[in-house]
């Protein structure tokens, strides 16, 4: 196991440097300049400009400054925010992604593990009917539209909630932006654990479970969950890792200072540093989670073990 | 999918879809006098939206319009906005003297201005301020403003003099360049007989007189670049200057060269490089804002991050937390600290106009930027007596490259303008006025703005015919003009609000004209370099507001080269301006400035199309706050009123009271 854990360590290193170097050359690839702007700069005061961040030296210089401040963890200081360092704004804004993103994601697990359940164990009912009729809801409308939606009904209409901004936590604000992040993710994970369970509750040692004579409820938590619920695991990683790392149309929709708001005005903004950093700090997200799920689902399915 | 299933989604879809007309029908059939909440905050602050999040709170980095906000609050200059007009009233300056052509001005200080950590704030501030903002170091963006002060623009190219080593001699300026202008009076030796500024009868003492003032008023040195390369490429091609040059020494233009100083404590002298006469209303900006040298030189580039700042406005920094909130509260060291209104301001930085309204709605927001209210809602508020509207000191137009076949012909550029219904266009975007000329109507009081064509389809096919593109009528009563290239286009950045304006314009083209001009989108930096690089064919869209109020602002678009991305310039233009603003009668000047202008729209480098509103809205119970025509506000004027009868049950009036 910790042979396992050490080699998608090392794996990971190298990814993300490819990962950071493609960034890279996007950036100095795309069109326009952090400094650009609907009045045309004078030629001298561009020159000073682009002396003072160092955008006037050869590539490889500008390259290996940007790496070897990956390697030390150091990405540098925004261009766009004068004097505010990368460091600084992810450690800012990734508490507020965070506590939205794990928080939608546990409402998230706690209704869709339920109604998937429900919908499985009572299939072609109506429980099942209605859940999944609903999931498939959550589906397709978009949290561009489901937020407006929620906004207008709570807040403008009921005056009961706040419309938007961030007021630590926890607080008021946090409940429509999590319900409206939660949609997507409960109804997937809906059908997911739906799916699963019902792959599960056919299943050879299900039976067996049931001749042993267990009582039904013994073999749905203790079996037939544990091994419904493995697509749920494996989708997780990913989903926390983007959860975590903020998502754009919801902390735009409620004026939220989270890391995804951050991510989009950088790359409008042509930030290089900040795209760098939030680029590198996502990467180690996302590769960080798949190592847990790995490890999760080696714990979960004997079979992967002992392979 | 089986019909039990079909009906429960359908039942819960019609469910939905009817909670949300109801909630929608609310919205729109309301009656209310005001939108939402008319419940004043508890305490004496003001919740406002200014834009996006702000680049930097040091007042040389960012030209936008939402920090120039936020710097008003913070930072004090000589001079400052007034809330109602723009022009500039006393700030850090109690009084000063312009002298007769409008090129030297002395500003005396008060004496009790301080910063916030309480030190004293004097004439060598602002020394220190100008050479910083100038300097190569600052790089910024908003230097061209300070370009007028003499060798500033030179400073800040670094730039070389030419000094003659065995005499000390400087080459001078208007021995090499003929349609050099004449000295200005501040550049002219100063003649101790005549006085070049009018008698003061409220301060006869005369102001102090120095060696650098003497030295201010001779003639303007010759300046050459600064880096050897370009120095050689521009004397290879100038002979009579490669041979002065020969043998002489290059010295660089520093900041103790720039036209400003500190002529004793309390009193600044600016001396320009020609007259200037909307020099005054221009030093408002936030350029010419005081920054702390001390604050400055310990931290670099941080020391505008909140646990470093040191401001001089009528409010300092309370907290900072980026794309969260901005919390100024009134500072007890400003000089006029009785007088600040507001406890607090709270600046929230949001970009979604939807977000502004409903915390507007909900009492959350007192106050917004201008433009918040999306289109889609403008025929709701503009009934509310919240609703802000006013003239604003901005044109929209589209630019066109002159470098390319068609439209390097001046006819074709004509029938396009005239193939435009601009009132039928104006109407259309609802808060806008028909434009015809470069510089927005009514704007300056005095100024006979000239008036342009205006929408004539049978003229504009008339000029394209003459042009060589004959426009043929086709038997359903459409137009249509083979022989015209199909390169041409027009280019927008990507928002459906670009989109929707793009596709009428082609649709106007199309109709009059029988021309589809295709429309390209592009991603905002993208446009802007395909712009700045006239590296398009056709038209783009263009906008400028004012930095000053004087129409000069607008037609010096086209006075340096490659700035107004439309690749035209023309020396007779350049005249015309150079010539106005030598002019000392403020009415023969706007005279010529018109006459300019006039020029400028015969030779359509642009197709003007409408002079914008401002439209914002703020809560009855938020009074000292207008709406100006560049929706600036002196902050220290602002305050929360909680007797109902003093409300604003309307746009307050711009009339002085």
């Amino acid at each position: 196991m910790l042979r396992f854990i050490v080699r998608r360590i090392l794996i990971t290193i190298p990814t993300i440097l490819v990962v950071i170097s493609i960034t890279w050359v996007l950036i100095k690839l795309a069109p326009g300049n952090f400094y650009s702007g609907e009045k045309q700069l004078p030629p001298a005061i561009e020159k000073s400009i682009r002396e003072k961040y160092g955008l006037d030296k050869p590539w490889y210089q500008q390259y290996g400054k940007t790496m070897w401040g990956i390697i030390r963890l150091d990405f540098g200081t925004s261009l766009r925010y004068q004097g505010q360092s990368v460091n600084t704004i992810i450690r800012r804004s990734l508490p507020v992604s965070a506590a939205v993103g794990i928080l939608a994601y546990i409402l998230a697990l706690i209704v869709g593990v339920t109604a998937g359940s429900i919908a499985a164990l009572k299939q072609n009912s109506k429980y099942d009917y209605i859940s999944m009729a609903v999931a498939m809801l959550g589906i397709s409308i978009p949290n561009f539209v489901l937020g407006p939606i929620l906004v207008l009904i709570f807040s403008l209409s009921l005056y009961w909630l706040p419309p938007s901004r961030w007021e630590g936590f926890p607080s008021r604000n946090l409940v429509l932006p999590v319900l409206t992040l939660s949609a997507i993710y409960m109804a997937y994970i809906a059908r997911l654990t739906r799916a699963g369970m019902l792959e599960v509750l056919r299943s050879d040692y299900i039976r067996t479970a049931r001749a042993k004579g267990l009582s039904e409820r013994d073999v749905v938590i203790r079996h037939a969950l544990r091994g419904g619920l493995m697509p749920v695991v494996s989708y997780t990683g990913p989903a926390l890792a983007f959860l975590l790392t903020g998502t754009v149309v919801v902390e735009r929709i409620f004026a939220l200072p989270g890391l995804g708001n951050y991510f989009i005005q950088a790359s409008l903004n042509r930030d290089e540093p900040l795209i760098i950093g939030i680029v590198a700090f996502i990467a180690m997200t996302l590769l960080l989670m798949n190592l847990l799920v790995d490890i999760a689902y080696a714990y979960l399915d004997p079979r992967v073990r002992y392979q | 999918m089986s019909s039990g299933k079909f009906r429960q989604i359908l039942g819960f879809v019609l469910l939905a879809s009817l909670a949300y007309s109801n909630y929608s029908c609310a919205v729109v059939s309301s009656k209310e006098d005001f939108f939402g909440s008319t419940t004043p905050p508890e305490r004496n602050i003001l919740r406002y939206v200014t834009g996006d999040e702000p680049e930097s709170l040091d007042p040389a980095i960012s030209n936008g319009q939402p920090e120039a906000r936020l710097y008003m609050a913070l930072f004090e200059g000589l001079v400052e906005y007034d809330s109602k007009t723009l022009s500039p009233v006393p700030a850090l300056a109690e009084r000063w003297h312009v002298n007769n052509d409008s090129s030297e001005f002395t500003f005396h200080l008060r004496t009790n201005g301080r910063w916030s950590n309480g030190d004293p704030i004097d004439a060598n501030d602002f020394v220190y301020t100008f050479r910083r903002n100038l300097s190569k170091e600052t790089a910024s963006r908003n230097a061209y403003l300070m370009a007028y002060i003499k060798n500033a623009q030179a400073y800040n190219q670094q730039q070389v003099f030419v000094r003659d080593p065995a005499t000390g001699e400087f080459l001078l300026a208007k021995d090499f360049d003929e349609s050099f202008p004449p000295e200005p009076l501040g550049g002219s030796p100063i003649d101790p007989a005549k006085s070049e500024y009018l008698p003061d009868p409220k301060d006869t003492t005369p102001d102090p007189d120095t060696a650098f003032h003497h030295q201010m008023h001779t003639p303007t040195r010759l300046t050459l670049p600064g880096d050897e390369k370009s120095r050689t490429k521009l004397l290879n091609v100038n002979t009579k200057l490669k041979a002065a040059v020969d043998g002489k020494e290059f010295v660089p233009v520093k900041g103790e060269d720039i036209g400003v100083e500190a002529a004793d404590k309390y009193t600044v002298r600016i001396s320009l490089v020609q007259p200037a006469p909307f020099f005054l209303g221009l030093l408002a900006h936030q350029v010419f804002r005081a920054v702390p040298r001390k604050a400055v030189e310990a931290y670099g580039n941080k020391w505008a991050l909140a646990e470093h700042i040191v401001s001089c406005g009528p409010f300092k920094v309370k907290m900072w937390k980026p794309y969260d909130k901005l919390v100024v509260e009134r500072d007890p060291m400003y000089w006029d600290a009785a007088n600040v209104k507001l406890d607090e301001i709270y600046f929230y930085p949001i970009l979604d106009n939807t977000a502004v309204m409903n915390m507007y709605k909900v009492g959350e927001l007192d106050a917004m930027y201008n433009h918040a209210v999306p289109n889609a809602w403008l025929h709701l508020m503009k009934y509310k007596k919240d609703y802000m509207e006013g003239a604003e000191a901005a044109i929209e137009y589209l630019i066109i490259n002159t470098t390319k076949p068609p439209l390097n012909n001046a006819k074709v550029r004509k029938a396009f303008n005239l193939a435009i219904d601009k009132v039928a266009y104006s109407e259309w975007r609802k808060t806008v006025k028909p434009l015809t000329a470069f510089t927005p109507e009514g704007m300056f009081a005095g100024y006979e703005q000239p008036k342009g064509a205006t929408f004539n389809a049978a003229e504009a096919r008339k000029l394209l015919g003459e042009a060589g593109y004959p426009v043929v009528q086709n038997p359903d009563g459409s137009f249509s003009c083979p022989t015209f290239p199909d390169q041409v286009e027009f280019i927008y950045n990507t928002q459906a609000a670009n989109k929707a304006v793009a596709e009428w314009f082609q649709a106007q083209w199309k109709q009059n004209l029988g021309i589809t001009v295709g429309l390209r989108n592009m991603e905002w930096k993208t446009f802007l370099e395909s712009k700045q690089k006239l590296d398009f064919n056709g038209f783009s869209r263009g906008s400028w507001s004012a930095d000053y109020m004087d129409p000069f602002t607008f037609l010096s678009l086209f006075y340096t080269a490659g700035e107004s991305g439309t690749g035209w310039q023309d020396p007779k233009y350049i005249k015309m301006l150079d010539e106005a603003n030598r002019t000392l009668d403020q009415k023969e000047r706007y005279h010529l400035l018109a006459k300019a202008e006039e020029y400028l729209i015969e030779n359509q480098p642009i197709i003007p199309i409408d002079s914008p509103s401002v439209n914002w809205m703020k809560k009855p119970y938020v009074k000292g706050m207008y709406p100006n025509p560049g929706c600036l506000y002196p902050w220290k004027y602002v305050y929360i009123e909680r007797d109902r009868a003093k409300w604003d049950y309307s746009t307050p009036s711009l009339d002085a009271e």
